[in-house]
């Protein structure tokens, strides 16, 4: 190239440059701007959420004392005050918040709301797939431990593997929520279970108990795994389905048992599932077991097994719980009829 | 509130006050949500811009300096001057990607997914890294009292597994730390970043040795090295954030800059007391990797941790050591440049 040339392509380098500076100063300014806005929306919603709270409160002692007429108007205001918090959580879901306790001990209190619709459901996309591949992932370090290597390190490398993917989903998880995700209760509680668990087996010291123990676990592992890779291929595909009819909210997110909306079509999942809970508890009893013998000597056994009961009984009864309501639900509509 | 309603009408008034306020903030929101929408064409126009601006300049300079060897000393002049301006580019950039969102390394993309963690304001990626100073000499201090007392008054595998757990997650989350204050402007780099990578790996390593004689034999003298450690960092963070304080008072350091578990150059002016702390903090390091080998000479020797620990550790002390001696060397030469002219 010549150097009339060079100059030419400087100037229009140099114009451009002019250009963007212009632009970069006006996205500041709009930034701020924006941020103003944010803080003035976010208390303005503060505030209505704490004089919804008094006003609920107070429409409470009222319905108490007043006659049929008036208690009619008051389950009507009741209504409305409950979409009212709706719609204000949806929209905060737009504004950045602070973090929670177990964000903000690991991330701080960085934003981690994101604040288009596109980049949530990037996001949402992004988790379902991890756990799909980590799915996948595990399922063959599992096999390969089982069946192919007998080594203490490859059994640790799994461990720290399982740690690891257990720690990232209830990171993911917890900023999923913040973005507007309404996963919750012990599907959420799970994963932390789990990471402990994998936590205290990968401290587990190599020996005789250990060894008892191991194949076990490892087989109960690939049981896991496949049964969860199962659920998330099912599970995202209806839940496409029904945001697609907007029967499901658009964040919506597969979990590791089963909810109500599983009725349609996924039934065929509970019997994998109910096998699964059993399995944790026939784990739980055999450590228990190894725990009383006499030269049990590591204390991760007797914890082990208080940990597979605690995830047995969350999922059993869980699960139990969404059978249940379920049932009776039916019976009250063959009464209606 | 300060008005209380008890009877119903009362109530039915409150409704209406807060169904006013009510209209307003959804006419905020609205309006906010079509800002966010131009705010977010204007982020997406600058990193393009941006990125297109790097490339061009690539290129030129590519072609500038093919230009330069077929031409006369005049024209030299003119290709140094937009070779010069061409250089400054770079550091402008960098500013103005600051408050861009961007993708993130393959790190954070593997712990928390492709969210964005740009502050995109300087009053809280100023709090972010205060609470990053903060988050490092509470721990600190934490893990000193921890290995205090696993050291001198409870001698159990499990408290001493609870110090161990302390210690991965406390390195793990720094690891996380820094790759959002990288993202958010701050130029800490090289050995100092990796450092934390190789720190959580051999915290992990620790927390898989089993109890055995040999875990009793290096116990101690791991407790002992962790207390020294912390404490010495402790003193560490104290003194450099002071420092950092004035330096950025006076305008000679970055906004973003933090504080390091080793040395840096800017640390010359007042805290080269640390450096006999800091060596001998590097040779306890040594040390720890020689028992460690010596340790796998011995017939009772099984666990891979042995070694494996024993390698890290040395990793670690190599890092450690050059990085430092490479600061101060460099100090000299240039002394000795200053004196020779």
């Amino acid at each position: 190239m010549s150097l009339e040339r060079c100059q030419s392509e400087w100037t229009e380098i140099e114009q451009e440059y002019q250009q963007l500076q212009e632009t970069h100063k006006v996205y500041r300014q709009k930034l701020e701007e924006l941020t103003n806005l944010q803080a003035i929306c976010s208390s303005a919603i503060s505030k209505q959420r704490k004089g919804l709270k008094d006003l609920k409160q107070s429409l409470y002692k009222c319905k108490k004392s007043c006659n049929g007429k008036d208690s009619e108007v008051i389950n009507d205001l009741q209504v409305q005050i409950k979409e009212r918090q709706n719609v204000f959580f949806d929209m905060e879901a737009y504004l950045p918040k602070r973090n929670g306790l177990y964000l903000n001990l690991v991330l701080g209190n960085v934003n981690v709301t994101l604040l288009s619709n596109q980049a949530k459901f990037a996001y949402k996309d992004e988790y379902e797939k991890f756990k799909l591949y980590m799915t996948i992932i595990l399922m063959f370090g599992a096999v390969t431990c089982l069946f192919l290597l007998n080594y203490r390190v490859t059994d640790e490398i799994f461990n720290f593997l399982l740690v690891w993917y257990y720690c990232t989903l209830t990171i993911r998880e917890s900023i999923l929520r913040s973005n507007g995700s309404r996963i919750k209760g012990w599907w959420v509680s799970h994963h932390y279970v789990s990471t402990f668990l994998s936590g205290v087996m990968l401290t587990w010291p190599e020996g005789p108990m250990y060894q008892m123990f191991r194949s076990q676990f490892l087989a109960f592992s690939i049981y896991q795994s496949c049964v969860q890779f199962l659920q998330y291929y099912y599970q995202s595909g209806c839940l496409y389905r029904l945001r697609a009819l907007g029967e499901r909210n658009q964040l919506d997110l597969t979990v590791e048992g089963f909810q109500s909306w599983m009725w349609r079509g996924l039934t065929f999942l509970l019997p994998f599932l109910f096998f699964g809970h059993f399995w944790q508890l026939y784990n739980a009893v055999t450590l228990f077991r190894l725990s009383a013998l006499d030269d049990c000597k590591e204390w991760q056994v007797f914890m082990l097994a208080l940990t597979f009961l605690v995830l047995f009984l969350g999922n059993f009864l869980t699960t139990l719980k969404v059978v249940h309501q379920k049932l009776l639900k039916n019976k009250d509509k063959v009464k209606n009829n | 509130m300060l008005f209380n309603p008890t009877g119903l009408t009362e109530c039915l008034q409150e409704w209406e006050d807060l169904e006013k306020d009510y209209q307003q903030i959804q006419d905020t929101h609205r309006h906010y949500k079509h800002k966010l929408e131009e705010v977010s064409k204007l982020q997406e126009s600058c990193s393009s811009s941006i990125a297109r601006q790097r490339k061009k300049l690539k290129d030129l300079s590519e072609s500038l300096e093919e230009c330069k060897g077929a031409v006369n000393p005049e024209d030299v002049n003119k290709i140094d001057d937009i070779q010069e301006s061409i250089k400054e580019r770079p550091n402008v950039f960098f500013e103005m990607e600051a408050f861009l969102p961007k993708k993130n390394g393959l790190y954070l993309s593997l712990v928390l997914g492709n969210v964005n963690v740009t502050l995109l304001n300087k009053q809280s990626k100023f709090a972010y890294k205060d609470e990053y100073e903060k988050f490092k000499l509470y721990l600190t201090v934490l893990l000193l009292f921890f290995s205090f007392t696993c050291r001198f008054l409870v001698s159990y595998r499990v408290v001493d597994a609870l110090f161990n757990f302390l210690l991965v997650w406390y390195y793990c989350t720094l690891t996380i730390r820094e790759s959002i204050l990288i993202n958010n402007g701050s130029k800490i780099k090289g050995w100092w970043v990796f450092q934390h990578y190789v720190s959580t790996f051999l915290s992990g390593v620790m927390l898989t040795w089993p109890d055995g004689e040999l875990y009793q034999m290096f116990r101690n003298q791991f407790l002992s090295y962790s207390m020294y450690i912390n404490f010495v960092q402790f003193f560490q963070y104290y003194y450099q954030s002071g420092c950092l304080y004035r330096l950025r008072a006076l305008g000679e350091r970055h906004n973003m800059d933090l504080t390091v578990e080793g040395f840096q150059s800017w640390m010359w002016r007042g805290l080269t007391f640390l450096l006999p702390f800091l060596f001998l903090g590097h040779f306890f390091q040594l040390y720890n990797g020689i028992t460690l080998f010596q340790m796998t000479q011995l017939p009772e020797w099984k666990e891979w941790q042995v070694l494996m620990c024993g390698s890290t550790f040395l990793v670690l002390f190599m890092g450690n050591f050059f990085t430092t001696l490479g600061v101060v060397y460099h100090k000299y030469m240039d002394q000795d440049k200053a004196k020779g002219l």
